[in-house]
């Protein structure tokens, strides 16, 4: 995609505002840091110059050592300034190299759930991510584009001021042909070949670049068969298979076969020895040109007797450091302009929209609990999906009511909670609390009314208070009678440091490990901690053993006190003590009713379920 | 770290030529060309060198202009070629090395897949195992960046040698003070150095913290907790303190940084000041012509950098020495079970299983999770084995099929200690399926045939209808030859939790191993598809041994023997029916799980 210089700039310019709210001290510390590192190496240029000048010519003790001492002073403190800022900026550097991705964290965690699930918003994460790892491109470039155009302006400026003279001082007229180099042409031509050769180089630069481009794709999936070959033996899931199946030979050719990108004779490799390798050497090592030119130019002067040595030398030095700048201003801005693309991509996720439309009216905070629910019409497919998850569902409960979710695996049981809970909003029908749309209400408002414990919920390596509370500070009296409630009682009591146990060892070793049916009654001691007048509880047994299971319903009622609960199992006798059950086929509701009335229904749905399962256990 | 220092069973010579041998035998090209930057280096810093006082020289003898101007395309030419040689040169290697790498990765990969089983449990295994993974896993790691090291230390040498060869007619004394200041600015590095390597375990520690942190911020499974439950804000909290933490980290270092840059700050200015002092003196007495000046200057004033250099390089070596000696230790990491050292597994159709007096505890454990347990499972015998969580029924399973060794007491095929087999050969016997899966992001055929070579694709699908798995495999977009899972292909299918263990039921039939383990398999499938597994059990284990292990009780009437696990023991063993009317554990088991199936039942 083609952009305007101006939209090359406006992005960069972007980039960088968003970083500075991230780190408001990073920027004034590169500004100055690179500001001082672009002079220094004029100083020593100017100082050393002064000495050799007067070398060359009447070598009076004096002045030489006067010559020395400022050069030592003067280089000494600017040296010694300079190293404050340069080691402040590195270490801002590293910081906010992670810190900037609390922006994408951000993103994640405040955009539409649906918008989250779909697989191009993963894909467009991920290639951010990619491009990041394998060629720094992205938001960050946008700062080191920044550091190299401040080095570069105030390295021009510098240059200009010291080389100024080597064309205002002209030869005498003693030179006779070389008299030419008094031409004001000769400014032009210097700067024409300063210009041309760093254009030059610019130009074998984005060859450089265009290669790489052409190979990135290649790379970034070298990259993932890499991360995924250092991953894999280490999962815990994959140390019994591996060997019981002889998986070595089939993941090495895995490695082998997709991992040779990066080979001495893999893509890269071949690049790197072709013409990617030549126009790359040659772009570095074309500025000796512009070198011997400076040489040329400068010397011819001094020769016909402009100036003296000692000023050849400052004039090749400084030019040279002029020339450099120059490169790495062009260099700088031909980054800049490879990076809008990127940060197009990178703006392209942070601003999604939020497209889930959001009402006002906020759900009373009801003594009563008095609640309704009513699915009318509803149907509802995932994005990018062909088939129906739900199809014209239509239903009603009363709160305060126990209900059992069944049927098969797939047939829509999880999506219609997911919609419940908006987290994703119907393509057709409507979904009612107390007779108003549920999109009517404030989004946050109306996801307060739901405590959900999802199959795959989570908790995270924090301290066990905390996952409960879900945040840093918490009441621990609610904590621990919510995790009481949960049945996690007795454990709670073994664990010396209580409620600040810290839950797995991710984030430190001395974490401790919970088995899946711990979880699960933590998951649920969250649930009950927030209080929401609904509580949803899917495949709350699957990882537990019969006793566990037992736990949890002859629990069920005590958990969900006066509150609506919903229960999703695929272990059918969780329906006996629920006053009304909801049967899910290929994602319609087929029968709605209590388990006697179903049961009665011999060629229902239910009593396929229910006799596929009971059968083993009745006598 | 000092403790470490100690145990080192490599030197840093000796770490080396395993990093050169390996380098030469993979690819050796990478190894000769970071010889070139390094001789093209040598000679660009030469050409630099000379180019000024040379030119300079011309200029003050006033010699003839084609001269001066012959001599600067000269060194044009000479810095223009040096220099892009060294780019060029150094750019391939760089390919060269990364190959290298690879296949250091390869020999850790192999040993992590192919080490027993009870190493992959022991904490110096895994210790050793990231720090193996440490040292390989980018292009500054120790495994790749060594031989760039040995680049600019043969730079660095050879450099230090052609410079002592211009300086020699200066006083000895003036070059071997300069000489010592670089052992202020050495030493000030080193501590900087040792200060970082010793905290990096901080430092990493930090960056697996945000970086968990990021991923769970960022992960779709955790998205939906963090909605319903509004997680934001404790997220946002858990983020900033950990990297403000980080942050307060960067600073002490940045102080140790600092440090350096001031000793060389002041160590500059004074090396400086010497030569300066020492030349002036010399033009002033002895006449010095600028041009010869500038050059002695330069090579005074430069020549540090490389002992700099050298004494940087030897101590960067010796931390490269470090990791690599670490990948070392992890490659040989002692094996406990039998390889192809072993004997071969006697071929027959009719195996035996006996464990004699069996006891199995885990490291660090306080109690045996397998008690003194004798059993024998007969040719062809279907065994189910019940229990509750933590019973021993997994560890249980692993000590049959040789993952693990028991900590007492044997276990015999057809009468032989299988400790004496060559363990591969060994699992080959058993067709498995585990609650812990391996599902390999590659294709679904070669999930199911897990071979590299002759693939039966009838077969396979044979296997996928069993396991009830056509449906959903022929809707896929290439059938069997569809990618699994986004890691590597990111146009792969997920399955979901039911699909998968259909998965991993297909891949175990199709191995066909003699002796089937089912682990749990239908925990994720709903009662439909559980009971059609159920019903096809019979003809999927004939002529075979099979042992189920399952939550559900239902499953074991199918098998014609139970074992009722109680920590680690055999509490009860019988038929179903036998069992029931014994009135024990098991009974009171399938009384708690059948109560709510039953009619009329109350709560």
């Amino acid at each position: 995609m083609k952009h305007t210089m101006r939209e090359h700039f406006s992005m960069e310019l972007r980039a960088i505002k968003m970083l500075h709210g991230v780190s408001p001290k990073f920027f004034p510390i590169v500004t100055i840091n690179n500001t001082l590192a672009a002079l220094l190496p004029y100083v020593t240029v100017f100082f050393s110059a002064k000495v050799l000048s007067e070398l060359a010519t009447q070598r009076r003790p004096e002045v030489l050592w006067k010559w020395v001492i400022l050069t030592a002073l003067t280089t000494g403190i600017l040296a010694i300034l300079s190293a404050f800022f340069k080691e402040r900026e590195e270490t801002l550097l590293d910081d906010i190299w992670g810190r900037k991705e609390i922006l994408f964290c951000k993103k994640a965690m405040s955009m539409d759930f649906a918008d989250a699930d779909r697989q191009e918003t993963r894909d467009l994460r991920a290639q951010i991510a990619q491009n990041e790892n394998w060629s720094g491109l992205g938001l960050m470039y946008a700062a080191i584009v920044y550091k190299e155009m401040v080095k570069g302006v105030i390295g021009i400026l510098g240059g200009v001021a010291l080389t100024v003279n080597l064309f205002a001082i002209p030869v005498p007229e003693s030179a006779g042909n070389l008299r030419i180099l008094n031409s004001p042409l000769l400014i032009f031509l210097f700067a024409a070949v300063l210009i041309g050769v760093s254009m030059l180089a610019g130009f074998l630069y984005g060859k450089v670049a265009d290669y790489t481009n052409r190979l990135t794709r290649d790379a970034t999936f070298g990259n993932r068969v890499f991360t995924y070959m250092c991953t894999f033996p280490f999962a815990k899931n994959n140390r019994l298979d591996i060997r019981i199946y002889n998986q070595q030979p089939l993941i090495s050719r895995a490695y082998s076969d997709n991992n040779a990108v990066f080979s001495a004779d893999g893509s890269f490799g071949r690049a790197a020895r072709g013409p990617m390798g030549l126009c790359s050497a040659l772009a570095v090592s074309i500025s000796a040109v512009t070198t011997g030119f400076i040489y040329v130019f400068t010397c011819l002067k001094a020769w016909a007797g402009a100036f003296d040595v000692g000023s050849v030398t400052q004039y090749v030095g400084a030019a040279t450091a002029l020339a450099g700048s120059v490169y790495a201003m062009l260099e700088a801005y031909g980054d800049m302009k490879a990076n809008t693309e990127h940060l197009a991509t990178t703006f392209r996720y942070l601003d999604m929209p939020n497209a889930m439309y959001q009402g006002s009216l906020t759900t009373e905070k009801r003594a009563d609990r008095n609640y309704q629910v009513e699915f009318r019409n509803v149907s509802f497919k995932y994005p990018g999906s062909e088939t129906w998850a739900l199809r014209n569902v239509s239903m009603k409960f009363q709160i305060g009511k126990r209900l059992a979710i069944v049927g098969e695996n797939g047939s829509g049981k999880t999506t219609f909670i997911k919609l419940l809970c908006r987290l994703y909003d119907p393509q057709e029908g409507e979904i009612l609390l107390n007779g108003i749309d549920i999109r009517k209400y404030r989004y946050d408002d109306y996801m307060g009314i739901f405590s959900i414990v999802f199959q795959d919920f989570q908790l995270i390596s924090q301290s066990l208070g905390s996952n409960v509370a879900g945040s840093v500070d918490y009441d621990a009296q609610r904590v621990k009678k919510a995790l009481t409630d949960a049945g996690f009682g007795p454990r709670l009591e073994s664990l010396p440091k209580g409620l600040d146990t810290q839950l797995y060892k991710d984030y430190g070793e001395d974490g401790i490990e919970v088995s899946g049916g711990e979880a699960q009654k933590i998951a649920i001691a969250r649930a009950l901690y927030k209080n929401a007048p609904f509580i949803i509880l899917d495949e709350p047994t699957a990882a537990l053993d019969p006793m566990a299971e037992a736990e949890i319903y002859a629990k069920f009622n005590e958990i969900s006190g006066d509150k609506t609960a919903i229960y999703i199992s695929h272990r059918l006798s969780s329906c006996k003590f629920c006053d009304e059950i909801l049967v899910f086929h290929q994602g319609a509701i087929v029968q709605q009713g209590t388990h006697e009335a179903l049961l009665s229904r011999k060629d229902g749905k239910y009593a396929q379920l229910w006799n596929a399962q009971a059968q083993y256990y009745t006598k | 770290m000092k403790e470490n220092k100690q145990k080192q069973p490599y030197n840093t010579l000796q770490n080396t030529v395993w990093a050169l041998s390996i380098g030469w035998h993979t690819r050796r090209r990478g190894l000769i060309l970071y010889a070139l930057v390094a001789l093209a280096e040598i000679l660009n810093n030469l050409a630099g060198l000379y180019i000024a006082p040379k030119v300079l020289g011309l200029v003050e003898r006033h010699a003839a202009l084609p001269t001066l101007i012959g001599a600067i395309l000269l060194f044009t030419a000479a810095l223009l070629l040096t220099q892009g040689g060294k780019a060029y040169c150094g750019k391939y290697a760089t390919f060269c090395v990364v190959e290298i790498r690879s296949a250091i990765i390869m020999l850790i990969g192999r040993k992590f897949n192919e080490t027993a089983y009870p190493n992959t449990m022991d904490p110096a295994f895994q210790r050793l195992g990231n720090k193996a993974l440490d040292a390989t896993e980018s292009n500054v790691s120790a495994t790749e960046e060594i031989f760039r090291t040995l680049s600019t230390l043969l730079t660095n040498v050879g450099g230090l040698l052609v410079y002592l060869t211009i300086l020699s007619g200066l006083n000895p004394w003036l070059l071997a003070l300069m000489a010592a200041t670089c052992l202020g600015e050495f030493a000030a590095s080193r501590y900087k150095d040792n200060w970082i390597y010793a905290h990096r375990d901080d430092g990493n520690t930090y960056y697996h913290k945000k970086r968990y942190l990021r991923d769970k911020a960022e992960s779709i499974t955790f998205a939906k907790d963090i909605r319903i439950f509004g997680l934001q804000n404790w997220m946002f909290d858990l983020l900033d303190s950990v990297h403000d933490a980080c942050l307060a980290f960067f600073l002490r270092i940045e102080k140790k940084r600092l440090l350096v840059d001031l000793v060389g700050a002041v160590l500059t200015v004074a090396r400086n000041g010497i030569a300066y002092w020492y030349l002036i003196r010399l033009a002033l007495t002895d006449g010095l012509t600028v041009s010869q000046f500038v050059l002695y200057f330069t090579a005074a004033t430069t020549f540090t950098a490389w002992v700099l250099g050298i004494l940087g390089n030897l101590s960067t070596l010796n931390r490269q020495s470090l990791d690599i000696c670490q990948v070392r230790e992890f490659l040989e990491f002692p094996e406990p079970f039998r390889g192809e050292d072993g004997d071969p597994v006697p071929k027959t159709n009719r195996y035996e299983l006996r464990l004699d007096h069996v006891s199995y505890r885990y490291p660090e454990a306080e109690a045996d999770t397998i008690h003194d347990l004798s059993l024998t499972i007969r040719p062809g015998e279907k065994l189910a084995i019940v229990g509750l969580n933590g019973a021993g029924k997994t560890t249980l399973v692993k000590l049959l099929c040789g993952l693990l060794d028991p900590t007492e007491g044997t276990v015999l095929l057809n009468g032989t200690d299988i400790r004496t087999f060559d363990r591969k050969k060994y699992y080959a016997l058993f067709s498995a399926v585990f609650q812990e899966y391996a599902l390999l992001s590659t294709t679904v055929a070669d999930n199911v045939a897990q071979s590299v070579d002759g693939i039966d694709e009838k077969k396979i699908w044979d296997c996928l209808e069993k396991a009830g798995l056509t449906t959903t495999i022929r809707a896929l977009p290439n059938g069997i030859h569809t990618h699994v899972g986004h890691e590597i292909f990111l146009d792969g299918v997920l399955f979901s939790g039911g699909q998968t263990q259909r998965l991993m039921l297909a891949r175990a039939l199709y191995k066909d191993g003699p002796i089937l383990l089912l682990d749990e398999p239908t925990a994720a499938l709903d009662p439909i598809a559980e009971n059609d597994i159920y019903r096809k059990y019979s003809a999927m284990t004939a002529g075979k041994t099979s042992v189920f292990i399952s939550h559900r009780l239902a499953s074991t009437r199918f098998c014609d023997r139970i074992l009722f696990l109680d920590h680690g023991r055999i509490a009860e063993e019988g038929t179903h029916e036998a069992l029931l009317r014994k009135g024990g554990g098991y009974a009171a088991l399938f009384e708690v799980q059948s109560r709510y199936y039953q009619e009329g039942s109350d709560f």
